[in-house]
């Protein structure tokens, strides 16, 4: 009879996680009979790799914050130029919004066109974005359950709308670890704009504190105390040898104490992080060509910002990073949200990440990793599809587009549909749970499967809802 | 590498199935007990394998089998046979089917995911076979001990037994300095000071341990660290987070108070009433000192859940609310999950659908408001005082006027007003009651003015006598208080207030939502600024069907904090529903009253109008000069009565049932309402509240009922749970059925007894625990022992833990004697490092160092966390945490490498070793080891010491002096000594 594996032994193969899997080749094809072992995660052990075939490897959310309008982008409706200036009351039952300030059914300000061979519209917003209609999978029916940013921000983050729950990218390195010792499993790259309701959006929750989200942030020191205080390398270097030999000789007295002896390894990794992260953001080895398809020298200081976000993110996929999440630039305008002069704001959102993203879309292409790596970009919610005062558009749960490339995706894809004038969705909703099914499915994790014990619940990311969108699959 | 390992273990298991069903042959790693206990050996494994479709909740539930009851389980199946035939394994359907080896029939079900082990079915046949008995969960069943509580030795000889059973070898006490760290940290969260560490280490008396206990015990220190231990499980903090992160102000007065309350030992049944009740007791707690009352400041732990600004949906948003209050209440008090019920019956706990929503009218009945902190024993006497001398002013008066005057008939007879239909009345502040409207605080009194004399001061002339309305300033400026109207629904187009005031307010509150601003709420809250009577106008059609009340208030919110400027009143006439135009009377409501009464308060508007006509056609004595002096002493008594500063907090409203929301849904509402009452599985529960409030302290009283089995049992927990780091059930914060079982049942079941027949007193408690053998035992174990008990569960040495955040950091200030040891206040600012970004940041960041502070008195910001303390496992305050997560992450380590405060510190504590030029090097060691480790240092540690600063002094440094060179060495020193795991674990 075989002895169970001892926690040590657990925690060796723990932190080698999906990463050894990968490592020794086997990424993708688990040995046969391989099942995840009964109530594991009910359990609250640490999870041990997917539950079956991934297709991704790593996800990117590109985070849209505020509410892209989905009747400016994705979602073209002529009824709304026809029926321009218009009383939408008259045409169908208007919902409660937040601000109450509902103005005439208006227009989109930008023209669209058919782009690739699948002849996805896109509006002028996204011209580079555009160039990459056929690897992209468009759903025009995702749609929220809160009205308010605040709680929508959440819901998308943590599959609820209530502050403190675990968020997605807390799930996803939960479920799966993180491949590279040196860098954490779940980070977030901080473009300017922290989302509404903060930090929380990137917290843990009730899973343990080792996975929440790492924030990066563009700067002299990317990571909290990354930077060692000790002015000479050698100095630090010295010191934790001392500390080593000192903690060492501590455990002779002590014998085994796991708890003790993690710490102390910890410090290894730790001391490994301090030069991993600052040569993350050393972009002096990418050639030029790859800046400029980014947009390293576009004349618009926000999407060069955003640019090096982008390529960070990329940088991060290589490193073995989980899932990487990019919030918003601070343009001079607010973020997505615009309430009023939607033209002057989506324009400059617009054009600080537009061609950032499609040169990630591309780079990545061109390495060949777009087919492990999950690329999602959404908002929140929608827009309206008319107007708040004269010039605004207010925020719409009922119909929001969003898309998402690479990994298992099958590019070229329109799925959902809203009514004529793009303010609900009338054919194939998406929920967010359902979009937090498939980025699960896409990572080998079921959905139903992957619990954590709190409060008396085996509680799920998607909570007891949520269905795999098979039609955008490859 | 593991899989195959895994498939191994899988396909022995499957070997073993075929082997025989004959279970008493089989050799279980560890053997089926005799006799096979039901809470103990077998509900596990229902719970776990079987209930989520054979348990209490009937909406989920497969061929109406049901396993949670024996009446259920041995039931006729609908296809014939039972489950469960009682002594008869091979008559049960249940053994038949979990030893199936057909997919379609074995149970559980494989694509359930889950499994039943050998030993398992072994199990459960067994049970069968000795007459499947059943027992109530054993957290229902309640505690019972033979053992006198007055026994000393009962909590090591009850460990003993299990220790016996294990045959395990305990490990010898502990060094006398491991001893005194460990008590001082577990009991104050504070290292041992250099002093008290001697003392102790001298002190050869027999008794030296237990001085050396007490005297922690009695340290203000310990109140700080249990009070830190509760607030984990209110989930303190002193934002509502969400996009803005608005402060709940003067929080932190209920932070105070549980430090103030565990320093006293003020009895936990206590405690647990003013939590539940505090605003509703007939004899308030009051400080010693200060004279404040404590009892309501407990309530505040409801008021501190998030919250968001303009949710579109108003309803939604308040049950959210109301679930997380639930929630939060359920577990701290009685360890039970209740908000798994709101969507349907627990999926395994006997708590129902009906028993969430029966607490959802407790909670929908409690109002949010601000109260005033200055609230004393001071505060009724004063108003009593008050009233009593205008009781006077009004007898003197009638006494003076001949009573024939007065008396032309006896009766004023209840006018009849006209119906008019176009307007309702919500209150009519005209006559001397406040009409059922709720007074809070003090400002409004307990009627209105009808009837006050009006008194020249200068010469003490009677003007007349006062009219009826609502007034903030009845006993003068600065009063707090509210006035709040009974819920209604909203049915009309308008609310109208006719009101009067300077700088206050007038709010409608529906759905008690509070956070009452644009967009969409903003019109909610009317400012009152003319000191003439206006028609104040709410539009409500948006809001028509809600549940609504009015709240009239002197002062107001500035982004949602409550302030009262000194010049600020209020007064109203009525509150009325209408639909427009506003309507061209609202006639008083007159009520009939005997005309001699109107000096002895029941006045009616027309009386008084009556005397006045008397008085202005003189043929009333006006002339009142002894009045002078009296209108003096009761401005002198107002002045008692003024507030300046408040805390969030409670009130009762007005009782309100709840129906069920179906599967949760807040807009799918059953016909019927839940009667307010307790958890109706436990004693006392099912019993509809008598009472036209809120039932808090109804619910209360039955949590804290002698028989309820769970409260005692809860909190005994959570005291060894932070003694040992480990709870006798170590699912601290749930007793309910996938909750672990205890590992010592009778030792919990002695201790719970033991806290109710010692008045609940949490000191004591303490003191007897750490007085045994148990608590002072070695953290050395040897390998056998190692081997044998792993996970330190039957205590034979005492579990090493790292030290809580707040530990940590207060520990590393008291290292470099930086700790400022003030109690209470305000909290200190937040430190904002640049990656705490997002709406709602505040403008200025508070200081590195917290100025030196205890970490509980550091602010918490719900969107602005402290990293220190949530990366060493502070849990993120939205929820109940009785038991902290202790994780090992890179960011810890980093935190103590590289984190400004730590590094500032060190240098410190650097400065400070080498203020004292007359100490040697091993001294200068000495004193750094006392701070950090309390302990001196070895003999090899000293030569460490030695090579690892000679080394250093070898380095080049950027330093250009002797003393800043020597100052960095010993910085550098400080700063690796911090970083030693000695430093951050009990060890």
């Amino acid at each position: 009879m075989q002895r169970p594996l001892s926690r040590r032994e657990m925690l060796g193969i723990c932190q080698g996680g999906f990463g050894a899997l990968a490592f020794t080749g086997l990424f993708g094809a688990l040995p046969f009979g391989c099942k995840r072992p009964k109530n594991l995660a009910a359990s609250n052990e640490l999870y041990l790799g997917p539950h079956y075939l991934p297709k991704a490897k790593n996800v990117i959310f590109l985070y849209m914050d505020g509410g892209v309008s989905q009747v400016d982008s994705f979602d073209p409706k002529p009824r709304l130029t026809a029926e321009n200036g218009e009383d939408p009351r008259k045409k169908f039952k208007v919902d409660a919004t937040q601000f109450d300030n509902v103005g005439k059914i208006l227009k989109s300000p930008w023209e669209f066109k058919q782009y690739g061979e699948c002849g996805m519209p896109v509006s002028e917003l996204f011209p580079h974005i555009a160039t990459c209609a056929d690897d992209i999978a468009l759903i025009r029916s995702l749609t929220s359950k809160f009205p308010e940013h605040t709680n929508a921000n959440y819901f998308l983050h943590t599959g609820s709308g209530i502050q403190g729950r675990p968020s997605m990218g807390s799930w996803m390195t939960y479920g799966l670890g993180s491949e590279n010792k040196n860098i954490p499993g779940y980070v977030v790259l901080d473009g300017g704009l922290i989302p509404p309701g903060g930090l929380d959006n990137f917290k843990n929750g009730f899973l343990p504190a080792s996975y929440q989200a790492s924030i990066l942030k563009a700067g002299v020191e990317p990571v909290a105390n990354i930077t060692p205080r000790e002015g000479i390398p050698k100095l630090q270097e010295e010191k934790l040898r001392f500390i080593e030999e000192m903690d060492q000789s501590l455990m002779g007295k002590m014998g085994e104490v796991d708890a003790v002896e993690s710490a102390i390894s910890n410090y290894e990794l730790a001391y490994k992080m301090q030069s991993s992260i600052p040569e993350l953001t050393e972009f002096s080895e990418e050639t030029k060509a790859t800046k400029k398809l980014y947009g390293f020298d576009s004349d618009d200081p926000h999407t060069r910002g955003y640019a090096a976000q982008c390529l960070l993110a990329r940088r991060l996929v290589e490193r073995g990073v989980r899932f990487i999440e990019l919030t918003c630039p601070k343009v001079e305008a607010d973020r997505w949200d615009q309430h009023n002069n939607l033209k002057d704001g989506h324009e400059r959102n617009a054009h600080a990440v537009d061609q950032p993203i499609a040169g990630l879309l591309k780079d990545l292409k061109s390495r060949g990793m777009l087919e492990e790596t999950l690329v999602v970009w959404t908002g929140e919610f929608g827009r309206t599809p008319f107007a708040q005062g004269a010039d605004g558009r207010d925020h719409n749960p009922s119909a929001c587009s969003m898309w998402m490339a690479g990994a298992g995706i099958k590019g070229g894809t329109i799925f959902g549909r809203t009514d004529d004038y793009g303010y609900r969705v009338i054919e194939n909703e998406v929920t967010i749970h359902d979009l937090h099914a498939t980025i699960m499915h896409l990572l080998g994790i079921n959905h139903e499967l992957l619990t954590f014990r709190f409060g008396g619940r085996d509680i799920r990311l998607t909570d007891v809802h949520g269905h795999i969108v098979k039609d955008i699959l490859a | 590498m593991y899989h195959c390992q895994r498939y191994f273990c899988i396909s022995i298991a499957f070997a073993l199935l075929f082997l025989s069903s004959c279970i008493e042959d089989k050799n279980f790693a560890e053997p089926l007990p005799e006799n096979v206990n039901f809470n103990f050996h077998v509900r596990p494994i229902l719970v776990q394998n079987c209930y989520l479709c054979h348990g209490p909740d009937p909406s989920g539930r497969k061929a109406d089998l049901r396993l949670d009851t024996f009446e259920g389980a041995t039931a006729v199946l609908k296809e014939g046979g039972h489950a469960i035939v009682p002594g008869k394994p091979s008559k049960s359907q249940l053994v038949y089917r979990i030893f199936h080896e057909e997919e379609d029939q074995v149970m559980p079900p494989p694509e359930s995911n889950y499994k039943l082990t050998a030993r398992e079915k072994a199990l459960l046949e067994k049970w069968i076979d000795q007459g499947a008995e059943w027992k109530e969960h054993w957290a229902f069943i309640p505690p019972n001990t033979s053992i006198p509580t007055s026994n000393n030795n009962a909590i090591d000889s009850l460990l003993d037994v299990r220790l016996l059973q294990k045959q395990l070898i305990k490990s010898p006490e502990a060094d006398k300095y491991s001893l005194i760290r460990r008590v001082s940290y577990v009991l104050t969260g504070l290292p041992p000071s250099p002093s008290d560490i001697e003392y102790f280490i001298v002190d050869d008396s027999p008794r030296a341990y237990e001085k050396m206990v007490d005297a922690y015990l009695n340290s203000p220190a310990f109140g700080e660290r249990w009070a830190r231990h509760w607030m984990d499980l209110v989930r303190y903090a002193e934002t509502k987070g969400h996009e803005f992160d608005y402060s709940i102000v003067g929080i932190w007065r209920y932070r105070d108070y549980l430090i103030r309350a565990f320093n006293e030992d003020v009895p936990y049944n206590q405690l647990v009433k003013e939590h539940l009740a505090g605003d509703l007791l007939d004899s308030v707690r009051f400080d010693s000192e200060t004279k404040i009352a404590e009892s309501p400041i407990g309530t505040a732990f409801f008021a501190m859940a998030e919250g968001t600004h303009s949710p579109v949906d108003i309803k939604k948003d308040e049950a959210d609310r109301i679930d997380n209050m639930i929630d939060v209440t359920s577990k701290t008090f009685q360890g039970l999950t209740v908000s798994c019920a709101r969507c349907h019956d627990h999926k395994f706990d006997p708590i129902l659908t009906a028993d969430y929503y029966s607490m959802y009218g407790l909670m929908e009945s409690t109002r949010f408001t601000p109260i005033a902190a200055e609230q004393s024993i001071e505060t009724e006497k004063s108003v009593k005082e008050i009233e009593d001398v205008k009781a006077y002013m009004l007898k003197l008066i009638s006494d003076k006027w001949d009573e024939k005057e007065i008396v032309q008939n006896d009766l004023i007879p209840k006018e009849e007003v006209a119906a008019d239909t176009t307007y309702q009345i919500i209150g009519d502040f005209r006559n001397a009651d406040l009409d059922g409207w709720k007074s809070n605080g003090t400002a409004f009194g307990r009627r209105t003015t009808l009837g006050d004399p009006i008194i020249e001061k200068s010469s003490g002339k009677l003007l007349r006598l006062d009219e009826g309305r609502a007034s903030s300033k009845l006993f003068g400026k600065r009063i707090f208080g509210s006035l709040q109207s009974q819920n209604f629904i909203l049915d009309k187009d308008f609310i109208g207030i006719r009101a009067r005031g300077e700088k206050s307010t007038i709010r409608l509150v529906i759905d008690n939502f509070q956070l009452i601003q644009n967009p969409i709420y903003g019109e909610l809250e009317i400012p009152v600024n003319n000191g003439q009577w206006q028609n104040h106008v709410i539009d409500v059609t948006p809001w028509k069907g809600h549940k609504a009340y009015i709240e009239i208030l002197p002062g107001g919110y500035q982004s949602h904090k409550y302030q009262l400027p000194e010049d600020a009143y209020v007064e109203a006439q009525y509150a009325i529903t209408y639909n427009s135009p506003w309507p061209t009377e609202v006639k008083a409501q007159n009520e009939s009253a005997p005309k001699q009464d109107w000096a002895r308060l029941k006045r009616s508007a027309s009386q008084i109008q009556e005397i006045n006509n008397s008085l202005q056609t003189g043929k009333l004595p006006t002339s009142f000069p002894e009045l002078k002096s009296t209108l003096d002493s009761t401005e002198q008594l107002a002045k008692k009565l003024t507030n300046s500063s408040f805390y969030y907090g409670i009130t009762d409203g007005f009782g309100i049932d709840s129906p069920i929301f179906n599967r949760g849904n807040h807009q799918e509402l059953s016909e019927e309402k839940v009667s307010r009452s307790f958890l109706s599985a436990l004693p006392q529960g099912g019993v509809p509240f008598e009472t036209n409030g809120s039932g808090r302290m109804e619910f209360a009283n039955a949590l804290l009922a002698s028989e309820n089995p769970l409260t005692s049992r809860v909190m005994v927990n959570r005291i060894w749970h932070h003694l040992f780091g480990r709870g006798i059930v170590e699912t601290v914060d749930n007793f309910g059925l996938q909750g672990k079982l205890p590992s010592h049942p009778k030792l919990l079941d002695y201790l719970a007894i033991k806290f109710q027949k010692e008045d609940w007193s949490i000191k004591n408690l303490v003191r007897s625990i750490v007085m045994t053998d148990a608590f002072k035992r070695s953290t050395l174990r040897t390998e056998e022992l190692i081997e044998a008990d792993p996970t330190t569960i039957y205590l034979a040495s005492f579990p090493v833990r790292r030290l809580e955040a707040e530990a940590i950091r207060d520990g590393i200030l008291v290292a470099s004697e930086s700790l400022n040891d003030s109690l209470y206040g305000p909290p200190v600012a937040t430190y904002l490092t640049h990656f705490m970004q997002g709406r709602g940041r505040p403008a200025v960041s508070g200081p590195l160092d917290g100025n030196g502070r205890r970490s509980i008195y550091l602010e918490v910001r719900r969107n602005f966390l402290e990293p220190m303390m949530t990366t060493f496992d502070r849990p993120i305050p939205f929820s109940t945490f009785g038991k902290r997560d202790v994780t090992n992450v890179p960011a810890q380590s980093l935190i103590i490498m590289n984190d400004p405060f730590v590094a500032r510190q060190a240098e410190i504590m650097a400065k400070k070793v080498l203020d004292d030029r007359e100490l040697s090097f091993d001294e200068r060691i000495s004193w750094i080891y006392i701070r950090t480790f309390s302990r001196p240092p070895t003999v090899e540690e000293l030569s460490k010491a030695k090579e690892f600063i000679a080394m250093l002094q070898k380095m080049e440094t950027s330093s250009d002096t002797e003393t800043d060179k020597e100052l960095e060495l010993w910085k550098q020193y400080c700063h690796s000594i911090f970083n030693l795991k000695e430093f951050i674990y009990l060890i």
